[in-house]
């Protein structure tokens, strides 16, 4: 981490020196039109946009319209999109700017693939305008590594129909009340999953060990601690599995799903209420109006109250350290994460925006579904441990194998939790 | 006996040192191109995966160009974790096993069927079987997933309706032997129609006078099938039981997308996974990077037995 | 040969049918799953829920996919024809010549693909960079080609080590000189070996995947393994329009085949003439 600070500094300030040598003169005219002739590159991740074309065409126009300068968009697909960043990161190859997952950010920081724009959004009055979690997930050492751009949220989705024939109509406003909901829906239906536990996905968990007063990891000065074994954590943990262990109100079949397939079962029918994505309504309404209808949301409740803190995940915009254009690349993220294009970009893609303002007017303009999912983002939008080894913990899947483990009845919570937190801890030291 | 002018004739004297040259000269520049492409493309990156596991290798030394040498501690580090010994190894080594020959055997006899059959209804088999191939690994290996979902797959409806299994008591991906066993259903489907399709042109270039002559001896279909096809396809069986063995000793995809696959179920690990969530996910690079040479250095082996015992020293 | 009894023809019909359901039975599941306007509910049921054409639009029109498909056309094409024509060089020297190293050459061949493809993606992405071979066709074309040759040199050294040698001396007997005898004798009999190893090669560069996206940055160059990758998100998957993609992917693979099929059988009508 120190060896980083140097590199960033060399590469930083001699990307920023080219880049005033070569716009001095009409910089100092003080208008936004200095990038005649030049060409920025900006990728962005397919397939969150079904209209992407059309925002791209209006980017590049009011791009141009601003800096005079011609802007190149390549859609790179999810997958495989960590392996493309790490290759391309610091060579010619690079984009100026790019879509960067909340939680690569830091890693990509810390390695020196990222330049800071903090002091940017500094002066040109930004630093307060976007959604604290999420800026806070951009924030490594106090220097600011990307621009909010959009997040998404979980929830809890039910079916309306399944939950007014149990009885049960209004949001659980702790766990027990949660769980007399779901066992209400076993008991008027036993053939539905009235709540099923994804072990496949630990977005699903994160809430229960948060709403517990629980933690996966502390930090204390500059190291990390794993806290997930801590007693908190552990009964977050235990009652989640329970529902499914010991209420039996999940599926055996849930412990290896990912969020895709609860989805799937939902849209079946199979399921009575489960745990999804701020963007998965939109997706319903464009698949199955009919069920769209009788969709019906709550926030995740915590031990003894209606909002647990949920996992707030998304995109930056980063500015990689290989450009020669660092001020026209901030002139994009200012772009796009402000204003028109923040408001569009989160209107096409059912995602709330990152800037404050215009996530307060989704939520003052959009309908109960999305009142419910933005509750739970500005009440308890919550990041994962925001370092940069936090990547290597989700690419070892401790979260899911801690999951699947206590699932498939291999060890119990507590157990399992512990050897959970050795991993962690092990990757923390290292 | 004549002999071709391209192999070496018998002579007496000593030829001198340009008749020497010219006749070693051809075979190289025959090979010239691929090996130049091989070794330019593939022998020198993997030189440089052989160097990557000698280091401390991270994202950040490969933003920096820097290198760290730990010489053998990741090797050290692989040898000594139970991780391989009781769970890793033993999925790669069994699952390869059961899969090549099982490739081999439903490969095989689909050849010797479909070369039985007339013309047209061969075109229409080999054809169906192209098919199998032509599915996106990716894609097959969704299907089978779906195929046999626990919860609402057709297998799990099948069993159902026949009265085997009680719907959603059991999930099959979290044991490793039903994990492996759907695994290898679906690496077998896709490696099948390379087996059956190489080895039916293999068959073809068998000249029928042979078997001819086979059965003017009195032989029967199987005896005609060991003495004849066989010897004479022994090379191309050789290279099909080679080949598929670095395959299915690699096998990735298939066993990644499986439910629990990617690592969150542990018990299910092969090699090629451990070593991709080491590298691409942790970025551990080295460490990757290591699991990878020992991949490689357990197949080297294993070929090179297989070399020795099938292939007589002029086969090969 | 007389008429083959009754007994064995339902066998031999039996037997067709088991290779048919067992080659067909995903292939079907594909192509249903991409007409079912329920296609992300699928659940156990032989047939889908309805027919409908929606998926086969997003795909073509939506997302462009003709555009992949383009792409690795060109892109497998190039890469058939490339490591025919190189595989077969190499692989008449390993079978009909004997020269120093010539074990290490082979065995070399063989060693070089036992590295998982997964590990070599930095190297060689590094390797490619160094080549300036990055965001081209013909780099990806290379690539490819160094993927499939091992195989296909393998595979066709066994073919030509089965065309008898006294075939080629009959020839030289003859007075045909070796080219002659390469393009009269060799060729005919090995057609079939080339078209097993061409649809090999073919395949290989049609899949592949994780190379063209690390390669390729311009996103009008992908080819249909990446076009593929489009409709997975992180979150979500659109199966309908994946297995409509999966079913225009595999159509060109089929097409390619039966286009060679005909080399097979002349493959060999040459065999029973000549041998």
């Amino acid at each position: 981490m120190i060896a980083r600070r140097t590199v960033l500094a060399g590469g930083a300030a001699s990307a920023a020196a080219l880049g005033l040598a070569a716009c001095g003169s009409d910089s100092s005219k003080g208008s936004g039109t200095d990038g005649k002739g030049k060409t920025l590159t900006l990728w962005i991740m397919e397939g969150t946009n079904p209209s992407t074309d059309a925002y791209i065409a209006d980017l590049k126009k009011k791009f141009k319209e601003a800096t005079q300068a011609d802007l190149t968009v390549e859609v790179q697909p999810w997958d495989g999109a960590h392996d493309k960043f790490v290759n391309v990161m610091g060579g010619d190859s690079a984009p100026d700017v790019a879509e960067v997952g909340t939680t690569w950010t830091p890693e990509f920081a810390d390695a020196g693939g990222l330049d800071p724009i903090g002091d940017e959004l500094e002066e040109a009055g930004l630093s307060g305008k976007y959604v604290k979690a999420l800026k806070e997930s951009a924030t490594l050492e106090g220097e600011v590594f990307g621009a909010p751009w959009y997040a998404g949220v979980r929830s809890i989705l039910a079916n309306k129909d399944l939950l007014s024939a149990a009885g049960v109509d209004k949001q659980p406003g702790n766990w027990q009340e949660l769980l007399d909901a779901a066992q209400a829906l076993k008991k008027k239906d036993p053939s539905t999953i009235p709540f099923p536990i994804s072990g496949g996905s630990p977005f699903g968990l994160l809430p229960f060990i948060w709403g517990a007063g629980g933690e996966i990891a502390k930090q204390s000065g500059d190291t990390w601690k794993a806290a997930i074994a801590d007693s908190p954590a552990v009964e977050g943990v235990t009652w989640y599995t329970d529902i499914a262990l010991k209420h039996k109100l999940s599926t055996p079949a849930a412990s290896t799903w990912k969020e895709t397939d609860a989805l799937a079962a939902f849209q079946k029918g199979d399921v009575g209420m489960f745990i999804t994505g701020s963007w998965v309504p939109a997706t319903i309404k464009e698949k199955s109006p009919e069920l769209y209808d009788k969709l019906m949301a709550f926030t995740i409740p915590a031990k003894d109250s209606e909002v647990a803190p949920s996992f707030l995940g998304g995109s930056h915009l980063c500015r990689f350290t290989g450009t020669k254009e660092p001020e026209l690349a901030f002139e994009l993220i200012k772009l796009m994460t402000t204003g028109e294009f923040a408001a569009n970009w989160a209107k096409q893609t059912n995602f709330f925006p990152g800037e404050q303002s215009a996530l307060d007017e989704v939520v003052t303009s959009g309908d109960d579904l999305t009142a419910v999912f933005a509750k739970q983002m500005t009440e308890g939008g919550k990041s994962v441990p925001v370092t940069p080894l936090w990547g290597q913990v989700e690419g070892k899947k401790t979260i899911p194998n801690l999951l699947n483990t206590v699932l498939t009845g291999g060890k119990d919570a507590a157990t399992a939790c512990q050897d959970a937190a050795k991993e962690m801890d092990q990757i923390f030291d290292d | 006996m004549s002999t071709a002018p391209s192999t070496a004739a018998p002579s007496v004297r000593r030829p001198s040192r340009a008749a020497r040259l010219r006749r070693a000269l051809p075979p190289w520049l025959l090979l010239a191109p691929a090996l130049i492409t091989l070794g330019v493309l593939l022998l020198w990156p993997m030189i440089r995966v052989a160097d990557l596991s000698l280091q401390k290798f991270r994202l950040r030394h490969l933003l920096r160009g820097e290198r760290e040498y730990i010489v053998l501690e990741n090797y050290q580090k692989i040898l000594t974790d139970d991780h391989l010994w009781l769970t890793v190894l033993p999925n790669t080594i069994g699952f390869a096993a059961v899969c090549v020959a099982a490739t081999m055997l439903v490969g095989t006899v689909v050849a010797l069927f479909l070369n039985t059959l007339s013309t047209p209804w061969r075109i229409i088999c080999t054809t169906a079987i192209m098919v199998a191939w032509a599915v996106p690994a990716l894609t097959g290996t969704y299907i089978f997933v779906w195929l046999f979902d626990p919860h609402s797959g057709f297998v799990a409806g099948v069993l159902e309706w026949l009265g085997l299994l009680e719907a959603d008591t059991v999930n099959w991906w979290n044991n490793r032997w039903a994990f492996y066993g759907i695994a290898a259903l679906n690496v077998v489907y896709h490696g099948f129609p390379f087996i059956a399709v190489t080895i039916l042109a293999g068959l073809m270039t068998v000249p029928k006078e042979l078997y001819e002559a086979a059965r003017v001896d009195g032989a029967g279909a199987w005896r005609r099938f060991a003495s004849v096809t066989v010897p004479t396809m022994r090379p191309i069986f050789a290279v099909c039981l080679i080949l598929s063995t670095i395959w299915d000793f690699k096998v990735f995809t298939q066993i990644y997308l499986m439910p629990g696959g990617d690592g969150s179920n542990r018990s299910v690990m092969n090699l090629g996974v451990w070593s991709y969530t080491e590298a691409a996910g942790q970025g551990h690079y080295g460490m990757g990077a290591a699991i990878a040479v020992l991949l490689t250095a357990l197949l080297l082996v294993i070929s090179v037995v297989y070399l020795r015992t099938l292939l007589k020293e002029d086969d090969l | 040969m007389r008429g083959p009894s009754p007994a064995r023809r339902i066998l031999t019909g039996f037997g067709i049918a088991v290779v048919l359901i067992y080659a067909l039975f995903p292939f079907y599941w594909m192509l249903s799953t991409a007409v079912d306007p329920h296609a992300d509910a699928r659940g156990a049921g032989l047939l889908p829920s309805g027919f409908t054409l929606d998926h086969f639009h997003r795909v073509l029109v939506e997302a462009d996919f003709l555009q992949y498909v383009k792409v690795s056309l060109l892109v497998a094409l190039g890469t058939v024809v490339a490591s025919g024509a190189i595989a077969l060089l190499a692989a008449v020297a390993v079978a009909r010549f004997r020269f120093r190293f010539r074990s290490v050459v082979l065995i070399m061949v063989l060693v070089v693909q036992m590295v998982p493809l997964e590990a070599l993606v930095i190297p060689l992405f590094l390797q490619a960079k160094s080549l300036n071979m990055l965001n081209s066709l013909l780099g990806l074309v290379i690539v490819y080609l160094a993927f499939s040759l091992p195989f296909a040199i393998w595979n066709l050294r066994g073919f030509v080590a089965a065309v008898p040698k006294e075939l080629e001396e009959a020839a030289y007997v003859d007075g045909a000189s070796w080219w002659r005898m390469f393009r009269s004798v060799l060729l005919p009999l090995v057609a079939p070996g080339l078209v097993a190893t061409s649809v090999f090669s073919f395949i290989t560069a049609w899949n592949e995947f994780i190379f063209a996206l690390t390669f390729m940055t311009d996103s009008s160059k992908y080819p249909v393994g990446v076009g593929l990758r489009t409709f997975f998100t992180t979150n979500t998957a659109e199966w309908g329009a994946v297995m409509a993609a999966s079913t225009i992917i595999a159509l060109p693979v089929v097409v390619f085949f039966v286009l060679v099929q005909r080399n097979l059988a002349s493959g060999l009508t040459a065999g029973a003439v000549k041998g």
